[in-house]
């Protein structure tokens, strides 16, 4: 009650000060800040500032992240729209307008930029197996999102390919020969779309490999692709985007365009019997821990 | 069985006898529906004698004329040229022939000999240059849906082989060998001769080639060199005068030079009809047909004389029937038939031989409410000891507006029996990497086998699924056509549109440890084919006939269709790899089908100078083979389309002292070879042979 008054009483002397100052046009009362259409967000995100009696130049507004400033797209009496800029840190995002200056009242946390990425030629070696008469054996070709590259590390990895399978590290042991152990939190999930339109990872259920049971599955037009006996050709089964939560809970989104060397668009027979196990992929990767989006 | 077998027998003796003796001293007078005096008549649509003209039903008739001055001595090679039939080849290299009609693929079509099926289809196509020609009168094709009368198979059609009738005192026949590129030497001889009451009938020929090859990288030949021998002898009998007895047997042997493989096929089959006329209005006819059709293929390493594959296939099928016809008067006309299949087969990719019994009945009747109306309506149940039951209704109209216009109306259901491999597969392929086909009756069985050798890694489709039985194949056609004949000039269009429901297709039902699938069988497609048919046949003058035909052709699959309207259908940009969203425009359609198809045919004669020559012209538009973008569909992204092409052949003929006729023929006169787009990089795999000669000596007695 105290504060109202004393509030109430501010701002009374503001409004009679303001009058009594300013006797042109400018007679609109002191502008609020009331709410941020994000909490987060890498630089570029759109961003869009709530508030009232907002100026309606924009050139009358100084708004900067974490002291970074911020440019101004467009700017009505109770929105600003901004991007978040380039340099901007974690922390308070300020609004001043003829030098009064006003904070969104929860901090905004700059996020690192998604990586949209293509992986080359990730040679996935394999003896044994289908058409001979050993069972598939030899070293899985691990793979980092956060590297972008295949490792040796034996915990850092999130997935892991030999020959046509494609493991995650997280779940059991499948029983296959010369599997890695599994110690992350990685999982799997197959999608239908075009990859750009898969945009988040909410709601996607993930799997972990099993005993005998891959989140990916193998085997001809059951997972990731397709064997055509004519031609001995694989091919990426167009429309399945395959999604991965990380080993330490990060989510990452992969379109496998290729399974041979150098992403031939023509599968000749030299190729076909040649250049296999080449995995060429497009992939989408959000560093930000907890971060759903996929957008790229 | 046999029991049953001889109890149907015993009562069918009974009442022939019965029947006989009741209709003794009738006065001759031939019974209205089955007097023969018209020049176009067919038996396969009504299955009573009906002028071609007069039907309701869209009927192609290829006479025996047209059949001598092509030079063709095979089946496939006549129907090829025909509106709305095309053979198209099996999607795989290699594969055999398959006959399409209104697009409706081979599995659908119902092949006949004189009114009764024929057996033996090697993974649902069965081979038409089985078929030899010379001893034929006329070859009759109803096509959409005739399950009504006929049963199983016939949905796209019937395709019904009529053999000659002995009419001479005179010993008559022919002898004629004909000499064809890839050394194809076909030779046959004829003989028939008619007395008062009885007649005969015998056809020999034999037929050989070095076959031909599409693929010359590969190892092999597409057709590997092989003989063939094709008997048939008739009985011809008239008992009393209303009583007449038709005895049939045929019997076709083909071998495979493939050493030190071996490859054999047989095919016999016994006919008995004997025909009652019971009273003037009143016919009888009781059937008894048994046919068996046997393979015998071992595939042996030609290294190390290892037997890789044996696969045996011996096809027995049974079937007496009894059909009742009784004219209330010319136009009025009713057909009652039952009849019961005894089917068994023995084949080494099955467990165990495999016996079908099915009973059916039908009815028909063919009317005239009005004077220029005509409608036939009828009706089959087939009751099946593996499946369940069909109904297949059928009604048919023909309105003459003007006595040179028609129009004409008709709706069917056809339905075909799942068959033996759908059912009974257990097939494990060693030598193709170790997957697994199973058919529906043993598909639980096999995987519990598989379960117990721990070959399956994970279980695809619900336990519970496993072992529901499989419904028949089922489809309705439409058909509306509008005739016009003046003068010269006799055209007809059909309008016509099949839908089809519960196609069966492979399911995963398990991925195996190994990598591989185990497949079964599920009713699971929709399809439909639509389009229609324009035949113009033009008489310039008594010795120059010309005729034209197109087909317009629409086939897809209608789940399919839902899928791009739901933007549920991708391919991948051939240049950058990445999945895009398909539109329904991208959609092709069914796997080998043409949109367009044209046939142009000239036939002429000099009858002063014994000459006839005739040039006959088919092409089909543009169509796609598979799938090779993976998204199970034939799409605009898929490298698999064969460009339009046009076969020309050509036949010239002179008869010499009456009774000697040479012809000289060129099919495929422009060597169309093409190129099969599956066919691997830097090996070409042909589409056809390319141009063949032949000539043919027939001498006529």
């Amino acid at each position: 009650m105290k504060n109202l008054i004393k509030l109430s009483s501010l701002l009374l002397f503001f409004i009679a000060f303001v009058s009594c100052s300013d006797d042109d046009e400018n007679t609109t009362a002191e502008f609020t800040v009331t709410a941020i259409s994000a909490e987060s967000g890498a630089v570029g995100t759109e961003i869009t500032i709530t508030g009232t009696n907002f100026p309606s130049n924009t050139s009358d507004i100084n708004l900067t992240f974490g002291g970074a400033n911020a440019t101004i797209t467009s700017v009505t009496s109770t929105q600003i729209v901004t991007t978040v800029p380039s340099g901007a840190t974690t922390g308070s995002v300020t609004v001043v307008v003829d030098g009064v200056t006003k904070n969104v009242t929860t901090d905004f946390t700059v996020l690192s930029d998604l990586v949209s990425a293509r992986a080359e030629n990730i040679f996935a070696p394999q003896t044994g197996g289908q058409g001979t008469q050993e069972e598939a054996s030899g070293p899985f070709t691990k793979f980092s999102f956060a590297t972008g590259a295949v490792t040796d590390s034996d915990t850092e990895w999130d997935i892991a390919f030999r020959g046509l399978t494609i493991i995650v590290n997280g779940g059991t042991t499948t029983g296959t020969n010369d599997e890695p152990e599994r110690n992350g939190n990685s999982g799997a999930a197959i999608e239908e779309g075009i990859f750009s339109e898969i945009t988040d990872t909410s709601g996607i259920e993930f799997a972990q490999d099993a005993n005998g049971e891959l989140a990916i599955p193998t085997g001809s037009n059951n997972g990731w692709y397709n064997y055509n006996f004519m031609t001995t050709t694989v091919t990426p089964i167009p429309g399945k985007i395959l999604i991965f939560r990380t080993h330490d809970g990060k989510f990452a989104k992969i379109e496998i365009l290729s399974y041979y060397k150098d992403a031939p668009s023509d599968i000749t027979q030299e190729v076909a019997e040649n250049d296999f196990r080449y995995y060429t992929f497009n992939y989408v990767y959000n560093p930000n821990e907890g971060e759903t989006s996929l957008a790229n | 069985m046999s029991l049953n077998k001889n109890n149907i027998l015993f009562y069918f003796l009974i009442y022939v006898s019965i029947s006989v003796c009741a209709q003794e001293g009738r006065k001759e007078e031939k019974d209205s529906i089955l007097t023969e005096n018209l020049d176009e008549v067919v038996v396969t649509a009504t299955r009573t004698i009906r002028q071609l003209s007069s039907l309701p039903l869209p009927v192609t008739l290829i006479g025996k004329e047209q059949l001598q001055q092509t030079g063709v001595t095979r089946l496939d090679q006549i129907l090829n040229e025909q509106t709305g039939i095309i053979m198209t080849p099996d999607a795989t290299i290699g594969g055999g022939e398959g006959v399409q009609i209104q697009g409706i693929a081979s599995d659908y079509v119902l092949i006949l000999i004189d009114g009764v099926p024929v057996v033996g289809r090697s993974s649902g196509n069965l081979d038409l240059s089985r078929f030899a020609i010379g001893n034929i009168k006329q070859i009759e094709i109803v096509k959409g849906p005739s399950s009504s009368l006929f049963g199983s198979e016939a949905l796209g059609g019937v395709i019904n082989i009529i053999t000659e009738k002995p009419t001479s005192e005179n010993i008559s026949g022919q002898v004629s060998h004909r000499a064809a590129t890839f050394n194809d030497q076909n030779t046959n001889l004829s003989l028939n001769q008619r007395f008062d009451k009885i007649g005969y009938s015998v056809f020999a020929d034999r037929l050989s080639t070095d076959g031909f090859d599409l693929a010359p990288s590969d190892e092999g030949q597409t057709v590997n060199p092989f003989y063939n021998y094709t008997f048939n002898g008739r009985f011809f009998a008239d008992i009393t005068e209303n009583l007449d007895v038709f005895v049939s047997g045929r019997y076709f042997f083909q071998e495979f030079d493939v050493q030190p493989s071996t490859s054999e096929e047989k095919d016999a089959n016994v006919l008995l009809r004997i025909n009652h006329d019971a009273s003037k209005k009143t016919n009888l006819q009781y059937e008894f047909y048994y046919t068996n059709y046997t393979t015998d293929e071992q595939v042996i390493d030609p290294i190390d004389d290892q037997l890789l594959i044996a696969n045996d296939f011996d096809q027995k099928l049974f079937r007496p029937e009894i059909r009742f016809n009784h004219s209330f008067n010319p136009n009025n006309t009713l057909t009652i038939g039952a009849g019961y299949n005894f089917e068994n087969l023995n084949r080494s990719l099955f467990s165990e031989t495999i016996t079908f019994n099915s009973q059916y009945v039908f009815a028909q009747y063919d009317f005239k409410p009005l004077e220029k109306l005509n409608i036939i309506a009828g009706a089959r149940f087939d009751n099946h000891s593996e499946y369940n039951s069909q109904l297949s209704p059928k009604i048919s109209a023909k309105y003459d507006v003007t006595s040179n216009f028609s129009i004409k109306g008709s709706v069917g259901s056809g339905f075909k029996a799942p068959d033996f491999r759908q059912l009974y597969l257990d097939f494990t392929n060693a030598a193709g990497g170790g997957y697994s086909v199973f058919g529906k009756e043993v598909e639980a069985t096999g995987i519990q086998r598989l379960q117990e050798n721990d070959e399956i890694a994970t279980l695809q489709v619900d336990p519970s699924q496993l072992g529901q039985s499989l419904d028949a194949e089922s489809s309705i056609g439409y058909n509306l056509g509008f005739t016009y004949k003046k003068g010269a000039l006799s055209s007809e269009v059909n309008f016509f549109r099949n839908d089809f429901e519960n196609l069966i297709d492979t399911r995963i039902l398990a991925a195996k440890t190994n990598g591989q699938n185990v497949f079964g069988y599920i009713n699971r497609e929709s399809v439909y084919t639509q389009g229609a048919e324009i035949d113009i046949k033009y008489t310039i003058s008594k010795n120059l006939n010309l005729s034209a035909g197109y087909q317009l052709l629409y086939a897809f699959d209608k789940e399919k269709e839902e899928a791009f309207e739901n933007g549920d259908v991708f391919g991948r940009n051939q240049e950058t790899l990445e999945t895009v969203r398909l539109q329904r425009e991208d959609y092709f359609g069914l796997e080998n089908r043409s949109r367009h198809t044209l046939n142009f045919k000239a036939f002429y004669e000099i009858p002063e100078w014994d000459i006839n020559a005739n040039l006959r012209v088919v092409y089909r538009s543009r169509f796609g083979l598979a799938d090779r973008n993976g998204n199970n569909l034939l799409d605009e992204l898929d490298n698999s389309f064969v460009d339009g092409y046009a076969l020309v052949n050509l036949a010239f003929g002179k008869t010499f002292l009456e009774h000697y006729s040479l012809q000289l023929g060129v099919n495929n006169l422009l060597d169309f070879k093409g190129t099969n787009p599956l066919a691997a990089q830097d090996s070409e795999v042909l589409i056809n042979p390319g141009i063949q000669l032949f000539t043919r000596l027939n001498i006529q007695f």
